[in-house]
């Protein structure tokens, strides 16, 4: 056993940076934490992206920062999922909401009930059996809130952000919290014999050293990427390798919901902040017009895929540095915090053993491919008539997606992996919204007879349905959310 | 369409626990799918030893909408909470492995952590066991049903039964031919397969009668009648990992206390287990033929017992390990019939009931799919080779050097899956986290501490707090923790409450 970490050096100047230097001074403060703030580049989008899953609520809870902090001082609005159009012909646009979908009954998962009345072609779509889905497209807002067994309880909110304000919150917090900010540029990363990282080398000729260094800098990985380049290329499953977007002034209303919209070679999305609307596309160079950039910015490059081992020796990639993806489903910043909390939790000594790391990389490692398999399940389910879509829908999946797409199209059935980002619902939303009806119905819901289930989902619905007339929007949500914190 | 109640013939082969397991859940589950015929020959009789049981049994009753009260008193069950290790890590030792958590269950940081802080920097602690609220309630011998709010002490624990294997299946039988499944006497003397396909077509009987089906359960026990015997899937040996083969079984009156948990007691060769029921308390020794001979084994329970035999000692023998495949063709293999792990750890009806769940999420058409097939076969593996690994740790994490037999399992070499999660543990008190699985963190953590595997250091987030206000803070839960199980009455007292068995017959 080696003596513990004492000192940790943060190489980033961005969200991702400030929000591991915050992490690490709340959990551990015995540690000694600085940060080199150099800018994040355009690519490494966890720093730049505005979308958020509901996970960012409870990392910035467990810093110890309140709503008031991340929503209103940064001018965050509150989002419940995006809302998905034009990816499968012939079908509605649909909700991906972060939570319940329908509620089981009888001996089965509500899903099933679904699957036999949709192939008896009688279902209201999958959406509108989830509170979040249908409050989301009425433009309202409201917090879980009531018993278990009510559909309001059931759902998380997550948000979007305007990120340089998020970040700059980010870093007055970490500072407040004891990080301390290191300027300078880095000249040369110096490794030592054993290949771990002895010092970086600053341009003012000095030269900053520490027990754990944590790679924010993005997918260049300024400093990961000086002890190996392995990497798995994620092309063949997620095509697009551009993205371009502009900032506009914020809708006078705030949806609760933002846009994803499928394109000819790739996909739009609309999102909006209190502080500011974002619009952009991503999509892939080699089959685009390059006029579908048109009134947008200049285009970053994506490579996606993710470094074979995140953490190696005295050296973590967190954010794009370990895990690069198009922003699809916001998967970034989400990313990026569940790296943060993991290296914390699994913090090693300074022997940095290859067992403690390689149990690290195993799970980092899981939890990024099941999102490739997400992401990728998007476009492999899409139906489009366009060459970019045709020739993604005809890709072999990596084989734990083809794993769960065989067993859900031939019976509904979606199998179990651990380190699973998005829950069962989730995948539901996306495979049932774009159309892939599974060829069996499961047996265990025969004891359930078609009637009995269909007045059991319509009960469901108009249950939803009559929440939200009491509801108010977000604009009128955070107002209120304002008043509170006056008190 | 495939779903216009398409009826499957099922056949069960064997009617023990495994067997009635699977007929009552079939006939309760899938009544428009499937006509369940069961085949059982008197004369061959079943393993049941006695049995104690996981938790996750209560899902399974709760399914098939047994009453607990009533399925208690009618098996001459007791309640349990976990399984006493004596004499594992060392001649002398004992500990609990609870179904329930350390500490409060709840906050980021584990609670074994700071335990291990205030270990590390020398503050007296109580040991570990004296924080957990299940073994507190099993030391005490009392019981009470846990609360539902995870924020109150007593709603840390979970429990099991142990029964009587030989009432639980008759009790199973009376519910799945209430629900319409059919059952035959008979001895089996043939297996007809399709020339073409391989699939299993029908069974035939010793007076002559086939009985044909669309899908066959092989439930036949060790003999493996069907996927072994007449299938020919290999058998995966764990025997270099877990060399016990035989065991013998010898019930006894209870001369001692009827405790809220099982007894897994290290011996000379193996070791013996006492099984507390209602009317009697089941004793058996595991060993190695290798290494002990049976009479000498024999004699050594004998002496061991606390109270009159009230059977002849009875001897088994099998093999650790698995079928390669549970599923293959039109049959599949639950119970002994697909693999077997000696009950140290009381996994077999875990296993059985974890292959049924399986079956019923992955019951197939006639024309059965190799999706449905290859998922089973997942499934049903991974849960074998995780309770493998548990298993393995118990013989291998010891100092004890007294006998042939404890030398080897002590030197032995162990998978490398375990060879790794045994590091983590050794370096940090790290467990390898899963979300589903039959033993989770607190029970891994129970193992280790309690056979002397210490970490040599702890989780950084553990030295946040002062340690004197930790060690304030641990003995002080441990007062609140005798407080709550204070209160509870007595096992016995509980169970003659609740539910007392029926005057024997």
């Amino acid at each position: 056993m080696g003596s513990p970490v004492r000192s940790v050096l943060v190489a980033g100047d961005g969200i991702v940076g400030w929000s591991a230097a915050a992490a690490l001074r709340r959990k551990l403060p015995q540690l000694s934490v600085r940060v080199i703030p150099l800018e994040p580049p355009p690519d490494a989008l966890a720093d730049h992206m505005p979308g958020a899953l509901p996970s960012i609520v409870e990392f910035q809870h467990d810093l110890g920062l309140t709503e008031a902090d991340t929503v209103l001082r940064a001018g965050s609005a509150l989002r419940l999922g995006t809302r998905f159009e034009g990816w499968a012909a012939g079908h509605d646009d649909y909700v991906h909401a972060y939570g319940e979908y329908g509620r089981p009954f009888g001996t089965a998962s509500f899903h099933h009930h679904w699957i036999r009345a949709a192939r008896g072609g009688e279902a209201a779509p999958f959406d509108a059996h989830s509170a979040a889905a249908v409050i989301g497209r009425a433009g309202r807002f409201a917090l879980p809130d009531g018993p278990p067994d009510s559909p309001l309880a059931n759902f998380t909110a997550g948000l979007a952000i305007h990120p340089p304000r998020y970040r700059e919150l980010m870093r007055a917090y970490a500072r407040h919290l004891g990080a301390v900010e290191q300027p300078g540029e880095i000249a040369a990363v110096e490794l030592d014999e054993t290949g771990a990282i002895a010092g970086l080398r600053l341009a003012d000729g000095g030269v900053a050293r520490a027990d754990l260094y944590v790679d924010c800098t993005g997918p260049r990985a300024l400093l990961r990427s000086k002890m190996d380049e392995d990497f798995e290329d994620w092309g063949r499953w997620l095509a697009c390798d551009r993205l371009a977007f502009a900032e506009d002034a914020p809708p006078a209303e705030l949806p609760t919901l933002d846009r994803a919209t499928a394109a000819g070679a790739g996909w739009r999305f609309e999102i909006a902040s209190a502080a500011r609307a974002t619009r952009g596309i991503v999509y892939s160079s080699a089959h685009a017009d390059e006029r579908a950039r048109e009134g947008l910015g200049a285009p970053v490059k994506l490579r996606q895929g993710r470094r074979a081992r995140a953490w190696r020796r005295n050296c973590i990639a967190i954010g794009d540095a370990a895990v690069a993806v198009e922003p699809l489903e916001w998967t970034n910043l989400h990313l990026a915090h569940s790296a943060i909390d993991r290296m914390i939790a699994m913090l090693p000594d300074t022997d940095f053993a290859e067992v403690e790391l390689a149990e690290y990389n195993r799970q980092a490692g899981a939890e990024a491919d099941r999102v490739r398999d997400f992401l990728a399940l998007h476009y492999l389910v899409a139906d489009r008539p366009e060459p970019f879509w045709r020739e993604a829908a005809m890709v072999e999946p990596p084989a734990s997606l083809a794993h769960t797409l065989s067993l859900f199209r031939e019976r509904g059935r979606l199998p179990f992996y651990e380190e699973e980002t998005f829950a069962r619902d989730s995948w539901l939303a996306v495979l049932l919204g774009q159309g892939v009806l599974p060829r069996r119905t499961d047996p265990l819901i025969e004891v359930v007879p078609p009637g009995v289930s269909r007045e059991t989902m319509a009960r469901l619905r108009e249950s939803i349905a009559a929440i939200v007339p009491r509801l108010s929007d977000q604009a009128a949500f955070l107002r209120q959310m304002a008043g509170q914190g006056a008190r | 369409m495939p779903d216009a109640g398409e009826r499957l013939n099922v056949v069960v082969v064997g009617g023990g626990t495994a067997g009635w397991m699977t007929a009552a859940a079939l006939a309760k589950l899938l009544p428009t799918r499937c006509n369940v015929h069961l085949v059982e020959s008197e004369a061959i009789g079943i393993v049941g030893v006695g049995e104690a049981t996981l938790p996750h049994i209560r899902a399974f009753n709760e399914r098939l909408g047994i009453p607990e009260p009533e399925f208690m008193s009618r098996t001459r069950a007791t309640f349990k909470l976990g399984i006493e290790f004596r004499h594992w890590g060392a001649r002398g030792d004992s500990y609990i492995h609870p179904f329930g958590t350390f500490g409060t269950g709840q906050g980021e940081v584990d609670f074994h952590q700071y335990w291990l802080r205030c270990v590390h920097e020398g503050v007296p602690v109580l040991p570990l066991q004296e924080l957990s609220t299940a073994c507190t309630i099993a030391r005490l011998n009392r019981f009470a049903l846990p609360a539902a709010d995870p924020a109150r002490l007593d709603s840390t624990f979970a429990y099991a039964y142990q029964f009587d294997a030989n009432r639980f299946a008759p009790y199973l039988r009376a519910l799945a031919e209430g629900l319409g499944a059919k059952r035959t006497e008979g001895r089996i003397v043939d297996v007809h397969r399709n020339g073409e396909t391989g699939d299993i077509e029908w069974v035939q009987l010793e007076d002559g009668q086939r009985i044909e089906g669309d899908l066959f359960v092989d439930c036949s026990g060790f003999v493996s009648l069907l996927i072994g015997r007449a299938l020919g899937e290999p058998f995966q040996d764990w025997s270099k990992w877990l060399p016990c083969d035989r065991a013998v079984a010898l019930p006894c009156r209870t001369e001692t206390a009827v405790t809220p948990y099982t007894s897994a007691i290290a011996m000379d060769w193996g070791w013996r287990w006492r099984i507390p029921l209602q009317h009697r308390t089941g004793n058996g020794y595991v060993y190695s033929s290798a290494f002990v001979d049976d009479d000498t084994v024999t004699r050594a329970l004998t002496e061991a017992i606390e109270g009159e035999p009230i059977a002849q000692p009875r001897i088994l023998r099998f093999l650790a390990g698995r079928r390669e495949r549970s599923w293959v063709n039109n049959c599949v293999a639950i119970g002994l019939a697909a693999g077997f792990l000696e009950p140290l750890e009381s996994t077999s009806i875990y296993l059985i009931q974890q292959a049924i769940t399986a079956l019923l999420e992955l019951f197939p058409e006639r024309k059965i799919s190799p999706l449905d097939r290859d998922e089973f076969n997942r499934i049903v593996d991974l849960e074998y080779d995780r309770v493998r690994d548990f298993l393995i740790l118990h013989y291998h994490a010891t100092t004890r050097s007294d006998t042939p037999f404890w030398d080897y399992v002590r030197t032995m070499e162990i998978p490398d899956s375990l060879a790794e999660k045994m590091e983590l543990f050794r370096r940090r008190g790290r467990i390898v986290k899963y979300r589903e699985g039959a033993f989770l963190d607190a029970s891994w953590i129970a193992v280790y501490l309690g056979q002397r595997v210490m970490p040599q250091g702890h989780d950084p987030r553990a030295d946040v707090p002062p340690v004197d206000q930790l060690a304030r803070g641990i003995n002080a839960l441990h007062g609140e923790i005798r407080a709550v199980v204070e209160r509870m009455p007595d096992h016995v007292a509980h169970i003659a409450r609740y539910c007392p068995m029926a005057e024997a017959a």
